[in-house]
């Protein structure tokens, strides 16, 4: 396994918004987390990343204990988080955010990987000496993955990157993601977009009030009622 | 906050160091053509003095930017270059350097600022964010710089005395442009003042840890997570301040001969009217600003007298931030594109 969670606890003070959760996620496979707002999902992602301290459990990854490393040492053993609201620097230029996207690296092809990601993305490449404010909804989420895929990932985490936007936009977004994967790279997906999320992901976890309440193959949990139910429930 | 106004926003950057040359030239031109000499030679030592403010207010406002808070031992830093240079010249330590010994002097000086501003850092933000997490969330960084100013000057009092000493500068030559007296050390002055400050502007606009000092700035959480360890960083932005710091109290020294405990008193204050004049968190701003108080204060000295300064400059101020809040270059939103 590439990732592997183990009884993971995140706490607030006295809010426990993981509570020993276990997940795993393989070389080249998508998983999806799903579950309502509140439910821990984005407290999960940053504990991986470290940007979260946990208060108890082990994470591994790619077979070396990363449980007390900080986020730089994970970013640089390529784990990559794109984050909730996108977190563009919007005072930086759109090529400036993907300088800062190699910040952790300092081999010589950084160059050529900007230049793919702006093959990738065409939006990004004709604005590229533009303030990043500029940017659209989609705009911004495309530079958030150039971003991140700047840092090489082994793993990209995704923090609801379909939030806000339009269904065409939507669409697209989910079309990328299902490229990433094709090509080889290993996915952690967090969404309330159930049904497409289920549509690109090999495998399904739905979290409530921090733990995991459902879990398995993507295509059983699609028709899966206690699903819905889950969205319904919560607290 | 609306596309439009970001892309205002981004020229009005664009232009203001054209409108800041500008300015200047016209307020010689302007200075010359109606009030004669006097008032040109006025002009030019406004602009000394400016540069000057204009150094140790991008100090604070580079700190303000990337952390948040108004970093009051800067005018320690200031003054701490001007006495430790003094003792040592007075001293006799540096009598091997020759006649070059009043510049070694200076060099030691900005070095002990630079030294002392990493002691502050590593006594308020590193401590602090071992204890508590997120130092930039208290009021304590502000609360110890302060502590840290009256410590440092009360050391010094105690090491050197209270009274003003004089650093005597081997060195006078004067220029004549266009019939005005313009002294060398002063051209030199203003030149390395702004040779400094547009280092730091290039430092921050064109480097990777000035793209990673501005994503801090905006949001420590996005450069965390961007591989940026942030308390790596930090010590860098106490760097540059003490260099800034030291850098504009050599100035200082050499220009007008006096050194005491309290000479940063004074430049501190008139280099916040400065940063506040243009703008909190904007390089600009700073610069603007320092020159336009620096040119209030030799002007004022000039038109009604020494006791007016502090009127005009805080007068200054407090009209031009109730015409604009945000000062004359300052950006909407703190924390956001501020540098
Ligand atoms: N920084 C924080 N401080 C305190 N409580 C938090 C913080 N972030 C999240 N929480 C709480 O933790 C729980 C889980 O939140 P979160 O991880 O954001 O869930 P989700 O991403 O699934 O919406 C919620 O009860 C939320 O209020
Ligand atoms: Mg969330």
């Amino acid at each position: 396994m590439l990732l592997e969670v183990a009884n993971l606890d995140v706490r607030y003070g006295r809010n426990h918004a993981v509570k020993g959760l276990n997940l795993s996620v393989a070389a080249d496979e998508l998983v999806t987390v799903l579950g309502s707002n509140g439910a821990g999902k984005t407290s999960l992602l940053r504990a991986i990343q470290g940007l979260t301290p946990c208060a108890s459990g082990t994470i591994r990854f790619a077979g070396e204990d990363i449980t007390r490393l900080s986020p730089p040492e994970r970013l640089r053993r390529n784990l990559v988080l794109v984050p909730e609201g996108r977190q563009i620097v919007i005072g930086l230029t759109v090529h400036e955010n993907l300088q800062m996207g190699a910040y952790c690296r300092a081999d010589a092809a950084v160059q050529q990987d900007v230049d793919a990601i702006y093959d990738r993305f065409p939006n990004l490449a004709a604005r590229r000496k533009m303030p990043a404010s500029v940017l659209s909804g989609g705009e911004q989420q495309m530079l958030a993955i150039g971003r991140a895929l700047l840092a090489r990932p082994k793993l990209m985490m995704l923090d609801e990157p379909s939030l806000g936007l339009s269904p065409l936009l939507v669409e697209r977004l989910f079309e990328l993601i299902a490229g990433l994967r094709n090509e080889g790279l290993a996915i952690l997906l967090v969404e309330q977009n159930t049904h497409m999320a289920l549509e690109v992901a090999s495998r399904g976890l739905v979290m409530e009030l921090g733990g995991v309440v459902l879990e398995g193959a993507a295509d059983l949990l699609r028709d899966d009622e206690r699903l819905a139910a889950a969205y319904l429930g919560g607290h | 906050m609306s596309d439009s106004t970001d892309i205002a926003v981004a020229r009005m950057r664009l232009r203001a160091p054209v409108i800041a040359v500008v300015v200047t030239l016209v307020m010689i031109a302007l200075g010359i053509a109606l009030g004669g000499k006097v008032i040109a030679h006025q002009v030019v030592s406004g602009l000394l003095l400016g540069s000057i403010y204009m150094t140790v207010a991008v100090a604070f406002t580079l700190t303000i930017g990337v952390l948040n808070f108004l970093n009051f031992t800067i005018p320690t830093l200031f003054m701490l270059t001007g006495m430790a240079a003094w003792g040592l010249l007075s001293g006799g330590y540096l009598t091997l350097a020759g006649r070059g010994a009043w510049l070694v002097a200076l060099a030691v000086g900005v070095v002990a600022a630079v030294a002392a501003s990493l002691l502050v850092e590593r006594f308020t933000f590193r401590y602090l964010k071992m204890k508590h997490g997120d130092a930039t969330e208290h009021a304590i960084p502000l609360v110890s710089s302060l502590g840290f100013l009256i410590i440092f000057e009360n050391l010094v009092l105690i090491a050197m005395g209270s009274d003003s000493q004089r650093f005597a500068v081997p060195f006078r030559a004067d220029l004549h442009v266009a019939g005005i007296v313009v002294g060398v050390p002063q051209l030199v002055s203003c030149a390395m003042a702004v040779a400094v400050v547009a280092a730091l502007s290039f430092v921050l606009k064109r480097t990777k840890i000035g793209r990673a000092l501005r994503t801090i700035a905006e949001n420590p959480d996005t450069a965390s997570l961007l591989g940026v360890d942030v308390g790596r960083v930090v010590p860098v932005v106490f760097i540059l301040t003490g260099l800034l710091s030291g850098v504009a109290g050599a100035l200082f020294t050499v220009n007008y001969g006096d050194v005491s405990p309290f000479m940063g008193d004074n430049v501190g204050t008139k280099a916040i009217a400065a940063m506040v004049l243009g703008g909190v968190g904007s390089i600009w701003g700073a610069i603007a600003g320092g020159l336009v108080v620096g040119l209030a204060e030799t002007l004022s000295i000039q038109f009604f007298g020494g006791d007016s300064v502090a009127m005009t400059v805080w007068g200054l101020v407090l009209v031009i931030i109730v015409l604009r809040p945000k000062g004359l270059f300052g950006v909407a939103a703190i924390g956001k594109g501020k540098m």
